[in-house]
């Protein structure tokens, strides 16, 4: 019997698999903080993209408790923590003359950044 | 390939991926962990069930619907699943407005994290390494390519999917369509503009 038959498909599809938790955890952050992104560099699985280490960006809004990607991907635990919609400028990221009219926005978990000093 | 001195046609072998997936699909299949009528319907699912059509409905009802709307920008994984839409790839959804003050536009630099149960499987371009790393450093650049002017004073937003939240723009909608039923207003939204490298013509 396999593990995934044909009637199951539809459901599956239909309901997925959050990784939003329904646990508290305490933000380290609030929206309007100024932050400055870790330079780190894990050998492993991250999803925090390298054009935004040691960047300074404001914190938009609060996503609410997930998965922590970089310790469950390597079966070190859920590590639950607050995600957070964080402003960066385009000068922040790419220096020189790029204009601070537009703005990327960048899903941050709490254990990729830190205040600004 | 070496040279022939004999005319006949020989038979590529398959691209690299598509051999992994036949290895990928073969060991599933023969350890018993899926069956074949089941990758069928995977495959159904998402050929034929999902896709833009699913978005643009989304859109039309927003356009039409202010209540909707309001749920929608503030819970959208809900007012989606509302319209029967939710899932894989669709477990966490925040939906952005387009207005005369910000173009947004959506993508993901890791990898192609893209709302599945909304706009179906993500284009090839949107999974390719220029759209990825130019949408980040040089979003004007891409939208000039993809036809979109936007104006100076108009803010562009890069949302990066890089997380668990999967976006959907909500398009402006067009000058001109005042009469328009929710249907036919579904019909005018394009996956593009739900990406946010569109905008949806006023009609003629």
């Amino acid at each position: 019997m396999a593990v995934v038959t044909a009637d199951m498909v539809a459901e599956l599809s239909a309901t997925g698999a959050s990784c939003r938790l329904d646990e508290t955890a305490t933000p380290r952050f609030s929206v309007g903080d100024h932050i400055v992104v870790r330079n780190i560099n894990p050998p492993g699985h991250t999803r925090m993209p390298r054009y935004v280490r040691g960047k300074r960006g404001v914190v938009q809004r609060d996503h609410g408790v997930f998965i922590f990607p970089d310790t469950n991907a390597h079966a070190q635990g859920e590590k639950p923590q607050h995600v957070y919609s964080v402003r960066f400028t385009p000068s922040e990221l790419w220096g020189g003359d790029a204009s601070d009219r537009d703005s990327i926005y960048i899903d941050m978990w709490d254990d990729y950044m830190d205040l600004q000093g | 390939m070496a040279k022939h001195d004999h005319t006949h046609e020989h038979t590529a072998p398959p691209s690299d991926p598509a051999l992994r997936v036949k290895a990928l699909e073969s060991l599933l299949l023969e350890k018993g962990v899926i069956d074949a009528e089941a990758l069928d319907e995977i495959i159904d699912t998402y050929e034929n069930k999902t896709g833009p059509r699913n978005g643009a409905a989304v859109v039309a009802r927003a356009w039409v619907d202010p209540d909707y709307k309001k749920r929608l920008l503030e819970d959208g994984t809900g007012a989606i699943a509302e319209m029967g839409f939710s899932g894989i790839q669709g477990e966490d959804m925040l939906v952005v407005e387009n207005t005369a003050e910000v173009h947004n536009m959506v993508v993901c630099t890791l990898c192609s994290c893209y709302p599945w149960p909304t706009l179906g499987l993500p284009p090839v371009w949107y999974k390719a390494a220029p759209y990825r790393s130019r949408a980040v450093s040089d979003p004007r650049g891409v939208l000039a390519e993809f036809g979109v002017e936007i104006a100076d004073d108009t803010e562009v937003r890069v949302w990066d999917s890089n997380a668990e939240l999967r976006y959907l723009v909500l398009p402006v909608r067009p000058e001109g369509t005042d009469g328009m039923s929710e249907d036919e207003l579904a019909a005018m939204v394009t996956r593009d503009s739900m990406i946010g490298t569109g905008v949806i013509q006023a009609p003629k």
